[in-house]
């Protein structure tokens, strides 16, 4: 293909050759002049191609390091990307372990009633076995009876009532595990939910004497996720058994609940620890944020706490502290949550 | 005679002229890795199109919103190439448009304009259009 970008320019050189051979014959005195003019117009026209290719290969450059540029931030986004995706399954999976948790906590604390509803019906079972062998023997003596009576009263009653105290525990757990696992949206009385959600965290709070006081109106009913309502108990009262009390201090926690106007719930929650280091406080609801690494902390606690206030109940929440007289976090939220 | 249509490339703008209608337009970004084989074809059909007797208006939309230098040289060589037929008597327009925020295309064209005295050289701030084939 015939193609110069420079045609115009060399066909110029070109008409300035054949003058010059006019001129030399025509007028010679002006031919030296004439030569410089069309050499100078040579240099301008090589410099012109010069600067064309510099530019181009510079432009080039500058293409090639903005493509590179480009390459990289998307690499670095897509690694971010990851790293954003791993963070969330690791919070889904630390809720999934707390659920783990409550089922332990939950198990345990059946665990009692039902065991000495057992001891109760194998010691009546073994009680009427000899009952009726002394029967078919015609060995049966009034007072052996009145001790048969007076055996099954007693362990009838304690089988009653373990039995119903089981049943009870079902109930209350049940609820809670639903909520939990289902993060299910419905209108639900405040304190029952703070309740079962304490009875729950029973094998937990016993061993150390813990003791946690409720106060809450008995005619408060939210509309929204009691799942995360007593998520975000669970976790607050687990961080302060986790950070709050010396060893063998027995722990006083508090959840207050108001309503500062009708359409807000308040939920004001405080342990009479240690309190948390003013350098730490701005840190404690970041993912991952730990002071015990190594020591079964995971760093997620307060962080779904966080993500539970911020999200299902679109609330706030707040945390003041000072050394050595206790943690208080405020957690306010519409008492209707917003329509997701 | 039939049009010319190149599709856009990465570093080549879509080409469209429809000689029969007069109208030429070049959209995109122009940085060919050889500038032979993209504006070869461009000139040798431009060139046998000017050469006809035809004298029917032709307006140059020149849509690019990049090139480099020695792009800049083959349209200057095309905007020659319409000046002389443009002195020969034919209407040509060419229309620069240029992104309103882009003052360096603007100066460009600007630039471009000292050239030329016989087309009819017009200035257009507008938006870019994206590069779309066809």
């Amino acid at each position: 293909m015939d193609f110069t970008l420079f045609d115009a320019e060399e066909q110029a050189i070109r008409q300035a050759r054949l003058l010059a051979e006019k001129l030399a014959s025509a007028a010679p005195e002006c031919s030296a002049e004439f030569e410089a003019l069309v050499d100078s117009f040579k240099r301008s026209y090589r410099e012109q191609r010069r600067l064309v290719r510099v530019s181009d290969r510079l432009q080039a450059q500058v293409g090639a390091a903005n493509q590179e540029l480009e390459r990289r931030r998307q690499e670095a986004e897509t690694a971010l990307e990851r790293l954003r995706e791993a963070q969330e399954m690791i919070v889904q999976a630390e809720k999934l372990a707390s659920l783990g948790a409550l089922v332990a906590g939950v198990a345990h604390e059946i665990n009692t009633p039902v065991g000495i509803a057992v001891s109760c019906a194998s010691h009546l079972s073994d009680a009427t076995a000899e009952l009726k062998g002394k029967v078919e023997a015609g060995a049966l003596g009034r007072a052996d009876f009145n001790r048969y009576l007076a055996t099954a009263a007693d362990t009838t009653a304690l089988i009653l009532s373990n039995a119903g105290r089981a049943a009870e525990l079902i109930n209350s757990f049940k609820q809670i595990a639903v909520d939990r696992a289902s993060a299910e949206r419905r209108r639900f009385p405040l304190r029952s939910t703070i309740q079962e959600t304490l009875t729950s965290l029973q094998p937990k709070l016993r061993p150390g004497h813990h003791t946690v006081e409720v106060t809450c109106p008995a005619d408060l009913e939210v509309d929204g996720y009691p799942g995360a309502v007593s998520q975000i108990l669970t976790n607050l009262v687990i961080n302060s058994l986790t950070h709050a009390f010396a060893e063998g201090q027995a722990g006083t926690m508090s959840i207050a609940a108001s309503r500062p106007d009708p359409d807000t719930v308040q939920l004001v929650y405080r342990d009479d620890g240690r309190g948390i280091p003013p350098d730490h406080l701005t840190q404690i609801f970041e993912p991952f944020f730990t002071t015990r690494r190594g020591q079964g902390g995971s760093g997620l606690g307060l962080h779904i706490v966080h993500n539970l206030v911020a999200g299902p109940l679109k609330g706030t929440i707040t945390v003041e502290s000072l050394a050595g007289s206790g943690t208080t976090f405020t957690v306010t939220f519409p008492r209707r949550a917003p329509d997701a | 005679m039939d049009s010319l249509n190149i599709a856009a490339t990465g570093r080549t703008p879509d080409v469209h002229f429809d000689f029969a209608s007069g109208v030429l337009r070049m959209r995109g970004e122009s940085y060919p890795d050889d500038v032979a084989t993209f504006f070869g074809p461009i000139f040798s059909a431009l060139r046998a199109y000017l050469a006809e007797p035809d004298k029917t208006p032709i307006r140059f939309d020149m849509e690019l919103v990049y090139f480099n230098s020695s792009s800049a040289k083959a349209l200057m060589n095309i905007f020659q190439m319409l000046e002389t037929v443009a002195e020969g008597g034919r209407d040509v327009a060419i229309d620069w448009y240029y992104e309103p925020d882009d003052d360096s295309m603007m100066e460009l064209g600007e630039d471009f304009s000292e050239d030329l005295k016989a087309v009819a050289f017009t200035m257009k701030a507008r938006p870019a259009h994206k590069t779309s084939p066809g």
